[in-house]
């Protein structure tokens, strides 16, 4: 018996926690750096995050954060339209950029023994742009194209990611349309991309982080002698983007003439960041709505087969809790039929809801909890050839100053108790702090 | 300056970097890549059970975390004409429990091991795949085991996962590039299953669970299936896991689904999308698959011609004339089946003018080669990606289990790289010229017809 149980124990071994790698730095201009090695495969991942995302951009230019990111490939002092992509790529590597609500992000995942050419391309880059009238009408074009083929064209375009935000958030700059509407994005013109550029592309508001089969300090030799000399700018203090205490639940339906069934989310103030109630909120995130175990799915879709399936998260389609600084939404959402009310569907979610208000998780759910978290914070982080780790390096040196965070995330979800659970559901999981978002199918109906 | 001419030797490059780096603060050409780290694919451990199950067990990767996927020859090619997703209702008839665990006591088995087990159906294979924290690889292979070759298929479910279908079936027919897709397919394959990407709604209602037993009997067993486990993991004990949990695993045996005779015609297909903002377009036509000994070199031509971001037809409808967002070629495969097709969401505006510079591309490659600069930075590309894509363990089950359905050897992996780097500027146009044919393509529009049909109507009929 003692024998059987020791052998069952030690298949059970978990294996020795693992860390990511993590060396940091300031330069003299203020920019950050973050190294990492990880000797896997032959291949790095290079990233520029700089920290302004769209919520601040040009009040009468929605939109503008993200056609910016798009002017970032148009050419710099020594690589012209094209020829950073090409650079990249003929260097066996594949790049991108995209913009999030408090960063846009420029990386590369390349064969690791191109480093010091893609770091030299990026500072290129943070030098200065190099653009002509031709290449933002150009881009223009091209972005309006990406509105269209990701929500104006397209059934359940946006949704939610970009209709919550506009619904849930009352500051304009957690509000706004932040794809942009076509007649802004046409509006910008080179002088709102100098100005921007100027404004918030410092290295001192940005952190670069290389990670893979590195070097470290031939990497940070590199790095001074490319950034190093880029002069720094003083970057204006954040406006005012937090969010009042929400103090009635909000409902809002719009009509979307491409879907043929309805739609339906529901999204919630997020606790703040780093606070222990926003870990607890990312355990309550296990047990609510990830995988097929977690009680939403089981109760609406094993049980009482409301739906296929119900998707949520914080930060939902655009990140995680861990790379957004800001104001964000905990946020469930779900297709159904027309022959299902909205109302039935969240009869029963509010069930699970208010079950994990009133009584306390089993220690066995809660652990069941913390191994799912755990092995998903892996999974982030290998993300894409291990841009996932860099994606959480750049977000903790940018919001934090500290990325080394990275590695003391298990412990905070470890000390979550049952207790403040409760306590946080009841804060944060309040009918109060939510708002309902309803998509009806339109006129069109089903094209069948 | 030329992008090709970042492309230099190791040697020479030195030089560039140091002479420089010290006459100014910042250099004005890029710094050359140092010499190329070795790569080698993964070791992977490989032997067959008595039943015929095969099995490839590769340790790889510092996460501890590792993926369990067992692919089996049991995909909707299967399906008779009447029995359209019959295969993805056996699918999701497979998550709902086995003979010893109900649904929920799966998905919990495997949340506890920090993972889950999902089964997806695709034209040629089903697979039921799984991942776990690294310390349980062993028990995620017996419970894949329970869910592959053990399910209970209630009845009971069937409503439920039928609505699921006709709901998912219901938005996939109002999405434009599903719309497209099932245009172009069904275009091109005349009565076989690849040409049937959507059943109809009477036909799906219509389906019991004798039908799905049956199909999973007639088509799920060892003989047809391949099981693939990467991670960090004591090999030894995931093989005496695999030996335990598969060994008396009895199914269908082989069978062979009958390969396509693809039908391909110059002509315009337009599925009218009143008051579309885009026009979403496929151009497309069979081209050789990977058994086929021009697959890497026509590999090499789709980069370059549609298939990268640094490609032609990219370059042309959204770098210069902002068409797009999104445009991409690819060569899609089934079992000795392919097609070389180009993708678009264009503005309405532009539907014929994209079809223009498309064909003007394809007719450029085909009438002149590439020069040696273009091709040698699309040859670092495609051999840079395929180092990318056996980087991690998912890309090494996939890299893997594509050569086991394909039929390919092992060296196909060890002598890919100097495959495409053997590829020369004369190759690249004969391979256009034989294999991307494009005064036989299917043109799909979806689309409003009354603004596209003038724009479009010099290059084919119009259907």
């Amino acid at each position: 018996m003692a024998l059987a149980l020791t052998a069952g124990l030690s298949a059970q071994q978990p294996s020795s926690p693992y860390t990511v790698d993590v060396d940091y730095h300031t330069l003299d201009n203020g920019l950050k750096v973050v190294l990492s090695r990880d000797t896997t495969a032959p291949v790095a991942v290079v990233a520029v995050y700089y920290n302004i995302g769209f919520r601040i951009e040009p009040r009468d230019r929605t939109g503008f954060a993200h056609l910016f990111e798009h002017m970032m490939f148009q050419g710099s002092e020594h690589l012209g339209k094209n020829q950073f992509i090409s650079l990249v790529m003929s260097n066996g590597g594949v790049l991108n950029g995209s913009t999030r609500f408090d960063y846009t992000n420029y990386f590369q995942v390349v064969p690791a023994h191109t480093v010091e050419t893609m770091l030299w391309a990026e500072a290129d880059r943070m030098w200065g742009l190099n653009i002509t009238e031709e290449n933002l009408t150009n881009q223009q074009g091209v972005v309006k194209n990406e509105v269209r083929v990701n929500v104006l064209n397209q059934p359940y375009g946006g949704f939610p990611w970009l209709t919550l935000p506009q619904v849930a958030n009352t500051n304009w700059y957690n509000a706004h349309n932040f794809y942009g509407a076509l007649d802004d994005l046409d509006a910008a013109t080179l002088d709102d991309v100098r100005s921007f550029f100027k404004t918030y592309y410092s290295p001192s508001n940005a952190v670069v982080v290389v990670r893979g089969d590195i070097d470290k300090a031939q990497t940070l030799e590199w790095i001074r002698t490319y950034f190093g000399g880029i002069p720094r700018a003083d970057v204006p203090p954040l406006p005012d983007i937090s969010e009042p205490r929400q103090e009635e639940e909000k409902r809002v339906e719009q009509e979307d003439p491409l879907a043929t069934r309805p739609a339906l989310a529901i999204g919630y103030h997020h606790p703040e960041r780093n606070t222990p109630e926003y870990f607890a909120m990312g355990l309550i995130d296990q047990i609510l709505v990830q995988g097929n175990d977690s009680r939403l799915y089981q109760a609406l879709v094993q049980e009482k087969g409301l739906t296929g399936d119900v998707t949520g998260g914080a930060n939902v389609l655009l990140g995680n809790m861990f790379n957004i600084n800001g104001p964000t939404l905990w946020t469930a959402f779900l297709f159904h039929d027309a022959e299902t009310s909205a109302d039935d569907i969240i009869a029963a979610f509010d069930a699970q809801i208010e079950r994990l208000r009133t009584s306390p998780v089993s220690a066995e759910e809660l652990q069941r909890a913390l191994t799912k978290r755990r092995s998903s914070l892996y999974a982030e982080t290998e993300q894409f050839l291990g841009f996932g780790a860099v994606d959480l390096l750049a977000s903790y040196a940018l919001f934090d100053d500290d990325p080394s965070m990275i590695n003391r995330l298990e412990p905070r979800f470890a000390e979550v108790t049952p207790e403040l659970i409760l306590e946080t559901a009841r804060e944060y999981l309040r009918p109060t702090n939510r708002t309902i978002l309803i998509v009806k199918p339109g006129k069109k109906g089903d094209a069948q | 300056m030329k992008a090709a001419r970042w492309i230099l030797t190791a040697v020479a490059a030195l030089t560039v970097a140091t002479a420089a780096q010290a006459q100014t603060p910042f250099p004005s050409s890029p710094p050359a890549p140092a010499t190329p780290k070795d790569f080698t694919v993964p070791e992977a451990t490989r032997f067959t059970l008595d039943n015929g199950l095969r099995v490839t067990l590769v340790p790889y990767g510092s996460v501890p975390r590792s993926n369990v996927v067992l692919v089996v020859n049991a995909g909707n090619v299967f399906e008779h004409a009447n029995e359209v997703w019959l295969a993805d209702l056996v699918g999701e008839l497979m998550m709902e429990g086995t003979a010893t665990r109900s649904a929920t006591a799966v998905s919990e088995e495997a949340a506890t091991m920090g993972g889950s087990v999902t089964v997806g159906v695709g034209a040629d294979n089903a697979t039921v795949a799984a991942d776990a924290l690294a310390e349980h690889t062993a028990a995620m292979v017996r419970l894949v085991a329970d869910v592959a070759t053990r399910p209970a298929m209630p009845e009971s479910e069937l409503p439920r996962l039928k609505a699921d279908l006709l709901r998912n079936l219901s938005i996939a027919r109002s999405t434009p590039q599903q719309i497209a897709l099932e245009r172009f397919r069904s275009t091109m394959y005349v009565d076989h299953s690849y040409g049937r990407l959507f059943p109809t709604d009477d036909m799906l209602q219509g389906y019991t669970v004798a039908q799905a037993r049956d199909y999973y009997a007639r088509t799920f067993g060892p003989a047809r299936a391949r099981l693939y486990v990467a991670g960090s993991f004591d090999v030894a004990a995931v093989e005496a896991a695999v030996r335990e949990a598969f060994s008396g695993w009895q199914g269908a045996p082989t069978a062979t689904a009958p390969t396509p005779n693809p039908f391909t015609e110059r002509a315009i297909h337009i599925v009218d999308r009143p008051g579309a903002p885009q026009t979403t377009i496929i151009i497309g036509l069979p081209t050789i698959d990977p058994s086929h000994e021009d697959y890497v070199p026509l590999v090499v031509t789709n980069a370059l011609l549609g298939g990268s971001f640094m490609s032609r037809i990219t370059r042309n409808i959204r770098e210069d004339k902002g068409y797009t967002y999104s445009p991409g070629s690819q060569i899609s495969s089934r079992y000795r089946d392919a097609y070389w097709a180009q993708n678009a969401d264009v503005t309405t505006a532009d539907t014929g003018a994209s079809l223009k510079e498309i064909f003007y591309e394809i007719d450029r490659l085909q009438s002149e080669p590439p020069s040696v600069d273009e091709l040698e930075g699309v040859r670092n590309y495609v051999a840079g990606n395929f180092v990318l894509q056996n980087s991690s363990r998912v890309g090494i089950i996939n890299q893997l289990s594509l050569l086991d359905f394909h039929g390919l050897p092992t060296s196909y992996l060890s002598d890919y790289v100097s495959k495409v780097h053997a590829v020369t500027p004369e190759k690249v146009q004969e391979i256009a010229r034989k294999y991307i044919q494009d005064d036989k393509a299917i043109i799909v529009l979806v689309g409003d017809r009354k603004i596209i049909e003038e724009q479009v109507k010099d290059f084919g009929p119009i259907k």
